[in-house]
């Protein structure tokens, strides 16, 4: 498979698409894998997947809390599981048969949250999600990956079905999202990756929001502002370590993502540095615990702060 | 069917019942529940499901799910007349790090199949177990026990549409109607009205029994179903089996003192 | 068209379809391979193959091998 060919295309087609691209790719390696959903296909890229694999895919209607006792049952029977629908309803709909089945009974799933973050501000915040990470957060044993690009939302479900623990894969981002990752590179679930290095500021980010932070690191280069930008596709477990690492180096750490700035990444690298001797000061940008009016995916960016320009504000702000 | 062969395991699962919920002392214990589904589980452990401590996790094993936990005493009692646990461990209810709580813990080694005590959730694993039967064309049946009160969660009915959906007649669901739930009667505190029909109206194989009969119980256990799953709404008594907690709520949740364990057990 | 067998291997080949399935009166939705998925990655191999970067409207408006040849030529491909 040319991955250059591949980056392209997978980034044409965003996360979702993507998705279900992997997915003819994952059910050749794992044949004993199933793939469930509460009445999504189309938008979860798997209707080729369904016509090719009909044993492999259960569809169990806009019933979610079924759809993880189900899953959780199928995985107790040896099966390989991914579930998927959309990011509110994945997490927060079953979130107590996700604690019961995945967290104390340790059920292992892969439950894939379609369209997360802010990317469907059009419909209303019903559709939107920036309440998951946190709330999955203080479950016991499920890992939270949110990745940056489709070509890592590749990798991250590679490891993931082989994964000790059930994991959560954040999608961000639609069609024509942004590449982050423009050819191969070393990835492991719980290692953060640097993309960029710089001595005074940095800014970690997850999903595809960290465009913004690599266009906005961009822009204080040129004002003299060096910034790191850290990619922290998993933020639980948290790379404590890299964590550290950032807060020794630089004055100034600023987490991104498309989330709530409670519970999310910006609290998981918050609690690290709470606990760790550092002179480094941390600013959290993302939702400030308010639901904003809809809009588009660019409106809702900037009434977060999420935005290239507000970004760089909040750094000249903070040094 | 040996008939009294079935009642001495339901006399039996009702006296470890009270032994154990009087030795649990003031930590007190689920008891009404446990009762009322004592002769519905006696009937499946002795005469019906295929499952015993030598093969214990084997892949042809008939499931048994207790979708309503709380009634644990119940299962727990039925393993140790299996033979699958030891009498010695029902001294260790509710204790400290044990493995037998108030609510089943998953150790599938005894015969535990999955954590309940949150209602609403047993079924719906015994949906994705049913549907892992099939594809993997095994043989093997899951059973599970649903409480009437636990029917007010709509997460229940997501289930069975999903198992009529499926043709699902490799799962059968008994409802142990014992027409009580924490605060009262279910016809007060959320009236289920005609259960029976609501479940046919699913796309269930349904009957309706006398949940303390063992003949009938075994009866419409044996009975066969094509392509639906198959209810059994039996009608209980909360309580059954000792006067004193017959129908008396009180009796949910609580405490056997050494005076009325004393009075009791001459009843068993 | 001058490159049209150039084209018509694109085709052929990001849609990974048998070149027997193949002919100039495919659109759209008329074989499985050519669904939404197959489009882009189709939209994609021509993108490549002529060094063309295609408007969102062109490419919703890409609906049969024979409209591409015209939507080309705006793109001085022919």
């Amino acid at each position: 498979m040319n991955i250059q060919n591949n980056i392209k295309l997978w980034s044409s087609l965003g996360m979702r698409a993507t998705f279900g691209l992997i997915a003819m790719e994952l059910v050749k390696k794992h044949p004993n894998l199933i793939i469930t959903t509460s009445d999504v296909s189309t938008s979860a890229g798997l209707d080729r997947y369904k016509n090719k694999y009909p044993d492999k895919y259960i569809d169990v209607g806009i019933a979610e809390q079924n759809l993880i006792g189900v899953s959780a049952g199928l995985s107790s029977e040896g099966f390989k599981v991914i579930s998927t629908t959309f990011a509110p309803f994945q997490t927060l709909r079953c979130c107590e048969q996700i604690k019961v089945n995945l967290g104390y009974m340790k059920h292992k799933i892969c439950m894939v949250g379609l369209a997360s973050g802010l990317v469907l501000g059009n419909l209303g915040f019903t559709h939107c999600s920036i309440e998951d990470i946190g709330i999955l957060r203080s479950i016991p044993n499920i890992s939270i990956v949110v990745p940056s690009d489709p070509f890592e939302l590749f990798k991250t479900l590679d490891q993931a079905i082989e994964h000790k623990n059930s994991v959560y894969i954040r999608l961000t981002a639609g069609s024509n999202s942004k590449i982050i990752n423009d050819k191969d590179y070393e990835f492991e679930i719980g290692k953060a990756v640097e993309i960029k290095s710089g001595e005074d500021v940095s800014i970690i980010g997850c999903g595809n929001i960290l465009w913004n932070c690599l266009e906005a690191a961009t822009v204080l280069k040129e004002k003299n502002i060096k910034c790191s930008v850290v990619n922290m596709h998993t933020v639980k477990p948290i790379d404590k370590e890299k964590v550290i690492e950032l807060a020794k180096k630089h004055k100034l750490i600023v987490t991104v993502e498309e989330h709530n700035i409670i519970g999310g990444l910006g609290s998981a690298v918050a609690e690290v540095l709470a606990e760790d001797k550092n002179n480094c000061k941390l600013v959290r940008i993302g939702a400030k615990d308010f639901y904003s009016p809809g809009g588009s995916y660019d409106y809702l960016k900037d009434i977060y702060g999420l935005s290239v320009e507000k970004i760089i504000q909040t750094v000249f702000l903070n040094l | 069917m040996n008939l009294k062969k079935l009642e001495n395991f339901a006399r039996n699962i009702r006296k470890n019942i009270i032994f154990t919920a009087f030795k649990a002392g003031a930590k007190s214990a689920h008891i009404g529940g446990a009762l009322s589904a004592a002769d519905i589980i006696a009937v499946l452990y002795s005469s019906i499901m295929k499952i015993k401590k030598q093969k214990i996790l084997d892949d042809n094993r008939d499931r048994f799910i207790l979708s309503k936990g709380h009634a644990c005493l119940a299962l727990y009692s039925a393993l140790v007349e299996k033979k699958i646990i030891k009498r010695k461990d029902l001294e260790t209810f509710e204790s400290d790090g044990s493995n037998l709580l108030g609510h089943p813990i998953i150790n599938k080694l005894s015969g535990i199949e999955f954590s309940t005590g949150s209602l609403g959730m047993g079924l719906s694993l015994g949906v994705g177990v049913a549907l892992a039967a099939k594809k993997k064309q095994k043989k093997y049946k899951t059973y599970v026990i649903l409480g009437d009160g636990e029917c007010n969660e709509g997460s229940i009915w997501e289930s069975i549409l999903c198992a009529s959906h499926f043709k699902l007649d490799n799962i059968v669901i008994i409802v142990d109607k014992n027409n009580f739930q924490q605060t009262g009667k279910n016809s007060s505190i959320m009236d289920l009205k005609d259960l029976t029909s609501k479940f046919k109206s699913f796309g269930c194989s349904t009957t309706e029994i006398n949940g303390h009969n063992v003949k009938k119980i075994y009866q419409s256990l044996m009975s066969k179903t094509t392509n639906k799953p198959k209810v059994i709404v039996a009608n209980t008594i909360k309580g059954k089996g000792i006067k004193l907690f017959e129908n008396d709520n009180n009796w949910h949740h609580s405490i056997i003192t050494k005076s009325i364990y004393k009075n009791i057990i001459k009843e068993i | 068209m001058k490159n049209k067998k150039k084209y018509t291997e694109i085709f052929i080949e990001s849609l990974s379809i048998d070149k027997k399935k193949f002919s100039e009166k495919l659109k759209y939705n008329d074989i499985p391979e050519w669904d939404s998925i197959g489009h882009m990655t189709l939209m994609s191999a021509l993108e490549e193959g002529f060094k063309i970067s295609l408007d969102t409207d062109d490419i919703v408006d890409f609906s049969s091998f024979k409209k591409g040849i015209q939507i080309l030529k705006k793109y001085k491909v022919d």
